[in-house]
């Protein structure tokens, strides 16, 4: 019975994220024209909200290539590694009062923890396709998401230290609006760092389109490529909608459904501004972007746990 | 849409040195900054591209993808226009909308299957040619001579070099028929149960019997003279038309079923009234009996004739009172030319024909009268007769005035005479200027109603008359013409008796026949144009011996010559390719290759080929081809894994046109990879 449910919610989380995937792309493409003045998808449905409905099954009808000299088992079952831990991190997002799809007394370990696996699926991609820009982007990834890692982390624990738990939907409840001015740096760091965690400009040097053809999926096409892309807009919308709930109070704001409503206001601005940051400003080079890691975030996300600290003993 | 493409001005560059510590951190943050700023702002100034139309792209009609055949001769016959004869006029028009009439069949007046005949000889199939023209043009032995042949100055083959020789075909087909025929014709039988009455046996009424017999109506014929033929018989000289082609056509309708009776006048041996109660339609095909006098002084002098009177004695017994004397025409038109070749055959010592007209404005056939020439006779053009100058009621000559213009602006009749007078000696006056109909013992003592001048009152356009079950065709309705239009009327009078015998009204719903209009060809310059592609001549023989007798002046075409000139007809229209190769000397790219065996009887295509990597695809190939057959299509889409795939040969041009994708040629195996791409397990 477990295990049904259990599938069920998969399911569940798999359509959320590919759906979300979907509207994401098509957001994207708006968002990307108009900056670039340009109208972006028009031709399909109105202001060409149909593309993504045309292009899904396009990619699905793909012919699936496998190079000859792919390790092909781990090639083939590369992209679910991404994926997957992605779509479960959504499990521990507190939606509602009290309520997450999956309430574990240790979420905000599980949500930090688990898309970290994904550096693991995009390390097997990379390594499967025997192919040298394949292997360097798949080089970056490991070395970018392991170090954004740490700010992220150190940012999210001057909230869990504030709350005193450990429980996403108990740090919702003790909330107060007054941390957000308080944790504003920890939530720039969290958002900085988030937009390395999911290779997204300008921090997309695994992929580095300009540089490394399509980085650790060069290889990949048709439907698996198609579920990297979900990936990577899996893990922005799974990052946007924990950032709005533990930094910025998600439902807290007001009562019901309204609350929801706020919440995901909160995440669409997020995911936009996602997308602005990356549409704008050009990508950095593997120095600068160690460097930035290590010099400016860290110290930073470091101070706000101690001020976290600080404020904490007074609460 | 008036679009604003001003691009917003970029700001200069913020960090311009090498900054450290807070300064630098400030610097970053400032960039930053700006970086949103630029972006936010492209956002606020908003698209500048334009919205592109919605409409789903699809390809018009008019694109020229490769091309493609739709037929080919050996493999696709001929579409030969054949149906019931009152619906005939719907296939024409069907064919005349969709623009696949040929010129041929489209100028003539009856619509004869001129193109079907050509095909049928060529395939030599000539008795089925003979039969198919016999459905629309009763008489093809007698046509084939006297045709005034519409149907050639429509030929398309004008604009190439000459046009088919399609009445001498007329001819040839029956020559041949006459050795294949079958010893006894098929007879129609009356099953419809009713009785159409005819009276008079020329072209219109010969024509609205065999198709009333078609339809299943019993037909009985009444004539006046001996024989039957009407103005075939009295008028037309015999040395054009033998008497025994005429009437050997004539009595094969009399063994398919016509009950003909010759020597009975209607109005003087059987009375009018009683045709119309005894007969369920009646047809007056009576024609025009009757020359025109002029009203000049001295016309009923002895020694002035009409042009019918004089025709009539010269073929009744070659015999006119005229040997030697001279004999003065008056008329320019084709009946004035039988007359005066006919008075240099019975012996005149010299023979004028004076007309209005000028030279080139005579209404006769160029030809005729320049084999009237050739003959002897003398033309007197721009002359209108004044007088005839008699002594003792005798003729003694004509005073002709100059005629200035025939026709004013508007173009009708009225002629403006000068004052120049021209004094002729003559001793036989013969006035061709037109026939009118005498019908008065015809009618009398039934409800038909004259018009003041004598003519019959008829629906020109239903062939019907006064009383419901009487009909009028031929001349007496359209006043004089051809044969072959005699013959249309004919089979539009057998289609009203028709509806009106089936209960249909005459006018409702009827298919008119189109009267489409053909530019005259410009005369093709045929020099450098091989002889194998000019048209056959009919032989004519010498005048000098000609002139002196009754024998035909035309000779006919050999077996060999009709079956040659056969081949030369394009077959406008049909969809068919007959390898006439005007493709392939029109493409500006030599991208088309024609060859066909021309053996007489066994003309088809043999090769066909089209190099996709020459064409360019101007369309002048399928423009030109005379029988469309040769068209475009829409398989814009020209991808192929080898070149020898763009080489369609006779087989992949008649390939499906349909899609948007050619193929390229059947049966090529195509060839490995050349960049080794899509092989598997090497490396």
């Amino acid at each position: 019975m477990t295990f049904l449910w259990g599938l069920l919610w998969g399911l569940a989380a798999v359509m959320f994220i590919a759906g979300g995937a979907v509207i994401g792309v098509w957001w994207e493409r708006k968002v990307s024209a108009r900056i670039q003045m340009r109208l972006g998808p028009q031709q399909i449905g109105p202001a060409g909200v149909l593309q993504m409905v045309a292009d899904v099954p396009k990619l699905l009808f793909k012919e699936d290539i496998v190079p000859d000299n792919a390790d092909k088992p781990i090639f083939r079952y590369a992209p679910m590694a991404v994926f997957a831990p992605i779509a479960m991190s959504v499990a521990v997002i507190p939606f509602w009062a009290g309520w997450a799809p999956l309430d574990s007394t240790v979420g905000m370990v599980f949500y930090l923890a688990f898309p970290s696996i994904g550096v693991l699926g995009i390390l097997l991609s990379a390594w499967a396709s025997h192919n040298t820009l394949a292997t360097i982007g798949g080089m970056r990834a490991a070395a970018q998401m392991v170090s954004y890692e740490v700010p992220r982390s150190l940012a999210v624990l001057s909230v869990i230290i504030l709350a005193g738990s450990l429980q996403p939907t108990e740090v919702m409840e003790a909330w107060q609006w007054w941390w957000v001015p308080l944790t504003f740096v920890g939530f720039l760091v969290y958002f900085i760092a988030s937009i390395a965690e999911m290779n997204r400009g300008p921090f997309d040097l695994p992929e580095a389109e300009s540089e490394l053809v399509a980085g650790y999926f060069s290889d990949y096409s048709g439907f698996r490529w198609a579920i990297f892309m979900m990936g990577e807009y899996g893990a922005l919308i799974s990052a946007s909608l924990f950032g709005a709930a533990v930094f910025l109070g998600g439902y807290r704001w007001l009562p019901g459904v309204a609350g929801l409503a706020v919440f995901l206001v909160l995440a669409m601005v997020l995911i936009t501004a996602v997308m602005w940051i990356k549409w704008t400003f050009p990508r950095l080079r593997q120095d600068q972007l160690m460097t930035f890691c290590w010099t400016v975030l860290t110290p930073l996300a470091i101070v706000q746990v101690v001020v976290a600290g600080v404020v904490a003993l007074w609460l | 849409m008036a679009v604003d493409r001003t691009i917003p001005e970029t700001p200069p560059t913020v960090s311009d040195e090498h900054a450290e510590g807070v300064r630098g951190f400030m610097q970053g943050v400032r960039s930053l900054l700006t970086g949103f700023a630029v972006t936010a702002g492209a956002v606020k100034r908003g698209p500048v591209t334009i919205r592109y139309p919605a409409e789903k792209v699809t390809v018009s009609d008019r694109w020229r993808g490769a091309l493609r055949l739709r037929g080919v001769l050996g493999r696709d016959e001929i579409p030969l226009l054949t149906s019931p004869p009152h619906d005939y006029n719907g296939v024409i028009d069907g064919l005349y909308t969709s623009e696949r009439l040929p010129g041929c069949v489209g100028n003539c007046p009856a619509n004869v299957d001129a193109r079907g005949q050509s095909f049928l000889i060529a395939d030599d199939r000539v008795d089925e040619a003979y039969e198919l023209v016999r459905t629309r043009n009763v008489m093809p032995g007698v046509l084939g001579r006297i045709c005034h042949h519409p149907c050639e100055t429509a030929c398309k083959r004008n604009y190439y070099d000459e046009p088919i020789a399609i009445r001498p075909l007329h001819r040839f087909a029956y020559e041949e028929y006459q050795k294949l025929r079958p010893e006894t014709l098929p007879r129609f039988e009356n099953t419809q149960g009713k009785r159409v009455a005819i009276i008079g046996s020329g072209p219109s009424g010969l024509s609205a019997a065999l198709d009333l017999m078609r339809l299943g109506y019993g037909v009985v014929m009444f004539e006046r003279e001996d024989k039957p033929g009407g103005a075939l018989y009295t008028g037309v000289p015999t040395y054009r038309l033998p008497r025994e082609v005429l009437h050997r056509e004539i009595y094969d309708l009399v063994d398919m079923g016509l009950e003909l009776h010759c020597d009975t006048e209607i109005g003087k041996d059987i009375p009018m009234a009683s045709l119309i109660r005894e007969y369920d339609a009646v047809l007056l095909a009576v024609g025009l009996q009757e020359s025109r006098l002029l009203p000049i002084p001295g016309n009923d002098a002895a020694g002035v004739v009409g042009a019918l009177e004089f025709l009539w004695a010269v073929n009744r017994s070659q015999e006119a009172g005229v040997r030697g004397k001279r004999v003065f025409v008056i008329g320019g038109g084709n009946v004035a030319v039988d007359v005066a070749r006919c008075a240099v055959r019975v012996g005149a010592t010299e023979v004028r024909l004076a007309c209005l007209e000028s030279e080139d404005e005579m209404p006769c056939h160029p030809w005729e009268i320049e084999e009237a020439l050739d003959e002897g006779v003398i033309a007197m053009c721009g002359l209108g007769p004044e007088e005839v100058l008699t002594t003792d009621g005798h003729v003694r000559g004509m005073k002709m005035r100059a005629c200035l213009s025939v026709f004013d602006e508007t173009g009708r009749f009225a002629p403006q005479f000068g004052d120049d007078f021209t004094e002729v000696e003559t001793d036989v006056v013969v006035f061709a200027i037109g026939q009118g109909s005498k019908l008065d013992g015809i009618i009398a003592g039934t409800e038909l109603l004259l018009t003041g001048r004598g003519q019959l009152v008829v629906d020109g356009a239903a062939n019907t008359t006064s009383v419901a079950n009487v009909f009028a065709s031929g001349e007496v309705v359209t006043g004089p013409g051809s044969a072959i239009a005699s013959i249309a009327t004919g089979h539009e009078a057998a289609t009203s008796i028709h509806r009106f015998l089936e209960g249909i009204p005459v006018d409702a719903e009827r298919v008119r026949r189109p009267v489409p209009r053909y530019a005259r060809y410009a005369v093709a310059d045929v020099a450098g144009v091989e002889p194998s592609r000019r048209r056959a001549n009919m032989p004519l023989s010498k005048p000098e011996e000609r002139a002196t007798d009754f024998r035909q002046v035309e000779l006919g075409l050999t077996h060999q010559e009709a079956m040659s000139e056969a081949t030369r007809c394009l077959r406008c229209e049909s969809e068919v390719c007959v390898g006439c190769t005007f493709c392939a000397r029109t493409c500006p790219d030599y991208a088309l290759s024609v060859e066909r065996v021309d053996e007489a009887g066994a003309r088809c295509l043999t090769r066909y080929d089209l190099d996709l990597t020459k064409c360019c695809f101007c369309g002048l190939c399928a423009e030109q081809c005379p029988t469309s057959a040769l068209v475009h299509t829409g398989q814009y889409e020209l991808s192929f894994v080898h070149r020898d795939l763009m080489i369609f040969d006779k087989g992949e041009m008649l390939r499906d046109g349909g899609g948007d994708r050619a193929t390229g040629r059947d049966g090529i195996e195509s060839p490995a990879c050349p960049t080794s791409a899509g092989r598997k397990g090497e490396r």
